[in-house]
C-alpha cells in the first residue's frame, strides 16, 4: 500500500510541477528580489533607507492613495448594493430588465479605456459639464475640471461597481427568497429587507468583492496618469516615476512593499471578521 | 403571563374573496375563485400539484399580483396592496428564518417593525417561546434547531405580531413522518386557542383532514368542492374528488330505469340502485368510484343481498399490516380491496360490494378523472 501511495503522491507532484514552475519563476522570485532590493544597499548590506526615503518625499501619496482607495470601495459597495438590490427585489420589470442588461458592461472596459472616457466625460469642457450647460443647469464660466482625486473615485466606482455587483447579486439570488418573503409579510417595506435580512445574508460575498476590489485599485497605473496626473497622486504612479525617471528601483520596491502591506491589512481585517464569526457559538 | 397575551390578541379576521383572477404572463392559474373564510375558522386548501392552491394563498398575502377581482379583509379590499401591508402572518415551507439572527431576533423581528421596546419585545418572545414549548432558547441561533424547532419558531414569528389570519404554506412537508404528526396536533391546537383565521395549504389529504374544519378541493384553477371533511369525503360532488379522496377504484356501471325503481348492471352482476340516488342518476352509462376498504371478498356463488356481487379472481396479494390488500380481477374491471381473510392466488372470489358506499357518476361527467 505504501509504495503504491508514495508513487501517487511523486506522481500528483510531477503534475503540478509546471504550475509551480511557472509561479515560482514569474511570481515568487521577482517577489523576493523585490523585497531584498527594498531593504538592501547595491552592496548587500542591510538598511531601511529606502523606506526613510519613500516616506519622506511620498508620505502625502500614500495617505491620499489609502484615503482614494477607502473612499472608492465605500462608494462602490454602496453602489453594488443599490444595483443588486433592485435587481433582487425590483418589482419593476423594466427597470430591473434595463438594468440587468447595462450593468455588467463596464466590466469589459480595460482601465485605460475606462480612464480615457472618464477625462472626456469630467473635463472642465467635458460631456458632463456641456450637457449641464445646456440644460441651464450651469453658468459656462462656472465649470470646472473634476479631473482631480473626484476623477480618480469616479473611475475606480464606475469600473468595480459591476463585478462587486455581479458577485453580490449572485449571492443575493441564491439566498432562499422565502426568508425575503418572510420579511415583508411581517411588515418590513423592501429597503429594510435589503438591509436587515438580505445583506447579512451575504456579508462575507460583499467584502471578499470590496476586498479584491481594494487590492485591484491600489494597482492601478493607468487611471491615476490619465485622469489626474498631478500632485497628489497615487503610489503607483510614484512608483513607475521612480523607475522610468531615475532608475531608482530600491525605493520603488519599497513603495511596492508598503502598497503590500496596505492591502495585507485590508486582507487581515477581512480575516478577522471571518474568523469572528466562525468562533461565534 | 398568558392570560394577559390572550387579552392582547384580536380575534381572527374574516377574509372574502370574489372573482379572484391569477396569472403568470398568458397563463391563467386562477379562473375566478369567490371564496369565504369566517373569523376563526381553520381551511385547508387541498390539491394536487399544478392546482393552484399555493398560487391562491401566495395572491391573498400579497406575493402574486391579482389580475381581477377583490380580497376584502376587515372591510377593505387588499387585493392591491404590497405584502407588508396586508398584516396577514405566513408560516413557509422552508421555514424561511432568518439564520443571522437569534430565535429572539426572528420572533421578535415583527414587534421591532411596529415599534415595539425592546423590553416588551423580550417579554413577548419569552410568552411565546413558553406557548410553544421552546422556553429558554432566545438565544440560539436558529441554524442550530431542529426542523420541528425551527417550524415552531417560524409560527411563533409569524404569531408574535397577533395577526387576525395566519397563512400556512405546506408548513409540515419538510419535517420526518413522526413529527409531522405531533405538529398537525400542535398547530390546529394552537389555532383554537388563538381564534386566529388560518389559511392551510397542503397536498397531502389525511393531514388537512385531521387540521382543518373545512376542506377546499381545487382543480385546475378552481374550485371543485368546499366542505367539511365528512362531507368530501363521503359525499364527493365530482368524479375528480372521489378520485382525489381516495376512491381510487374505477368500476364501469350501466344504469336502468324501470317502473319500479332503478337498477345498476356491472357485467353480470347486478343491483337495486338505492331511491335517494334514483333521480340524481340518468339511464346510460356510468362510473363508480370505491375506497379498497368498502369492497369485502365473498364465495364466488355468494347470494346478493342487495350488494353488488361479481365474480373475479386473486391477481396479487400484498400484507401492509391488519388485513389483507389483494388485486381482485373481473371481466370488466381489476380494483384493489382490503379482506381480513386470506385468499390464495388465483382462487376464484366474489367481489362484494355495497351500492350505498359507491359515488356513482354518469360517464359524460367522470371521464375526466378516469
Amino acid at each position: 500500500m505504501a509504495p503504491n501511495m508514495l508513487s501517487q503522491r511523486q506522481l500528483a507532484l510531477i503534475l503540478i510541477a509546471p504550475g509551480l514552475f511557472l509561479v515560482a519563476a514569474l511570481f515568487l522570485y521577482p517577489l523576493g528580489f523585490s523585497l531584498i532590493s527594498a531593504f538592501t544597499r547595491p552592496d548587500g548590506s542591510l538598511t531601511l533607507e529606502w523606506f526613510a526615503k519613500a516616506f519622506e518625499l511620498y508620505s502625502g501619496d500614500i495617505l491620499f492613495t489609502i484615503i482614494i482607495v477607502v473612499t472608492s470601495c465605500v462608494l462602490t459597495g454602496l453602489a453594488a448594493i443599490a444595483i443588486a438590490g433592485t435587481l433582487t427585489l425590483g418589482e419593476n420589470r423594466w427597470v430591473v430588465g434595463t438594468l440587468r442588461a447595462l450593468y455588467r458592461w463596464p466590466l469589459f472596459i480595460p482601465f485605460i479605456v475606462a480612464a480615457q472616457c472618464m477625462r472626456t466625460f469630467l473635463a472642465k469642457n467635458g460631456l458632463m459639464n456641456n450637457t449641464f450647460v445646456s440644460l441651464g443647469l450651469m453658468e459656462p464660466l462656472s465649470a470646472t475640471s473634476f479631473l482631480d482625486w473626484r476623477g480618480i473615485i469616479a473611475t475606480f466606482v464606475w469600473k468595480q461597481t459591476p463585478f462587486v455587483a455581479l458577485l453580490l447579486a449572485g449571492a443575493l439570488a441564491s439566498i432562499d427568497r422565502a426568508t425575503l418573503e418572510a420579511g415583508r409579510n411581517l411588515g418590513a417595506s423592501r429597503p429594510r429587507v435589503l438591509f436587515e435580512l438580505a445583506l447579512p445574508q451575504v456579508m462575507p460575498t460583499l467584502l471578499v468583492a470590496l476586498v479584491l476590489s481594494f487590492v485591484t485599485m491600489l494597482s492601478v497605473l493607468s487611471v491615476p496618469m490619465m485622469v489626474a496626473g498631478s500632485q497628489p497622486t497615487m503610489l503607483t504612479v510614484d512608483m513607475a516615476f521612480r523607475i522610468n525617471a531615475y532608475g531608482d528601483y530600491s525605493t520603488a520596491n519599497a513603495l511596492g512593499v508598503i502598497t503590500y502591506l496596505i492591502s495585507a491589512g485590508a486582507a487581515i481585517l477581512y480575516l478577522k471578521r471571518g474568523l469572528a464569526k466562525e468562533g461565534a457559538p | 403571563m398568558r392570560a394577559e397575551r390572550q387579552q392582547s390578541l384580536r380575534s381572527g379576521e374574516a377574509i372574502s374573496v370574489r372573482g379572484l383572477h391569477v396569472g403568470y404572463g398568458n397563463t391563467r392559474v386562477l379562473h375566478g375563485i369567490d371564496l369565504d373564510f369566517s373569523p376563526g375558522s381553520f381551511t385547508a386548501l387541498l390539491g394536487s400539484s399544478g392546482c393552484g392552491k399555493t398560487t391562491m394563498l401566495r395572491s391573498l398575502s400579497g406575493f402574486v399580483p391579482v389580475q381581477s377581482g377583490s380580497i376584502m379583509v376587515g372591510g377593505r379590499d387588499v387585493a392591491g396592496l404590497p405584502p407588508e401591508k396586508r398584516g396577514m402572518a405566513m408560516v413557509f415551507q422552508s421555514y424561511a428564518l432568518w439564520p443571522h439572527m437569534t430565535v429572539l431576533q426572528n420572533i421578535g423581528y415583527g414587534l421591532k417593525l411596529r415599534g415595539v421596546p425592546k423590553a416588551e419585545i423580550a417579554a413577548k418572545v419569552a410568552a411565546m417561546l413558553e406557548f410553544l414549548g421552546l422556553s429558554g432558547y432566545e438565544g440560539r441561533k436558529v441554524t442550530a434547531l431542529s426542523g420541528g424547532q425551527r417550524q415552531r419558531v417560524a409560527l411563533g414569528r409569524a404569531l408574535a405580531i397577533d395577526p387576525g389570519i395566519l397563512l400556512l404554506d405546506e408548513p409540515l412537508s419538510n419535517l420526518d413522518a413522526k413529527i409531522r404528526m405531533t405538529m398537525r396536533h400542535e398547530i390546529r391546537a394552537i389555532q383554537q386557542r388563538l381564534g386566529v383565521t388560518a389559511v392551510h395549504v397542503t397536498h397531502d389529504r389525511e393531514e388537512a383532514m385531521t387540521m382543518a374544519d373545512r376542506l377546499v378541493i381545487m382543480e385546475a384553477g378552481r374550485i371543485a368542492q368546499v366542505g367539511t371533511p365528512e362531507e368530501v369525503y363521503d359525499r364527493p360532488a365530482s368524479a375528480f374528488v372521489a378520485n382525489f379522496m381516495g376512491a381510487e377504484n374505477i368500476l364501469p356501471l350501466r344504469v336502468e330505469h324501470s317502473a319500479g325503481g332503478a337498477s345498476l348492471f356491472a357485467g353480470d352482476a347486478a343491483a337495486e340502485l338505492p331511491p335517494a340516488l334514483r333521480d340524481a342518476l340518468p339511464a346510460g352509462r356510468a362510473m363508480a368510484y370505491f375506497r379498497d376498504d368498502v369492497a369485502r371478498l365473498d364465495a364466488a356463488d355468494a347470494p346478493s343481498a342487495g350488494d353488488l356481487v361479481m365474480a373475479g379472481h386473486v391477481a396479487a396479494r400484498a400484507y401492509p399490516g391488519g388485513v389483507y390488500r389483494y388485486r381482485v380481477k373481473t371481466d370488466d374491471c381489476e380494483v384493489t380491496v382490503d379482506d381480513a381473510t386470506r385468499h390464495e392466488l388465483g382462487a376464484k372470489v366474489g367481489l362484494r360490494i355495497p351500492v350505498q358506499r359507491l359515488h356513482i357518476f354518469p360517464a359524460s361527467e367522470a371521464g375526466l378523472a378516469a
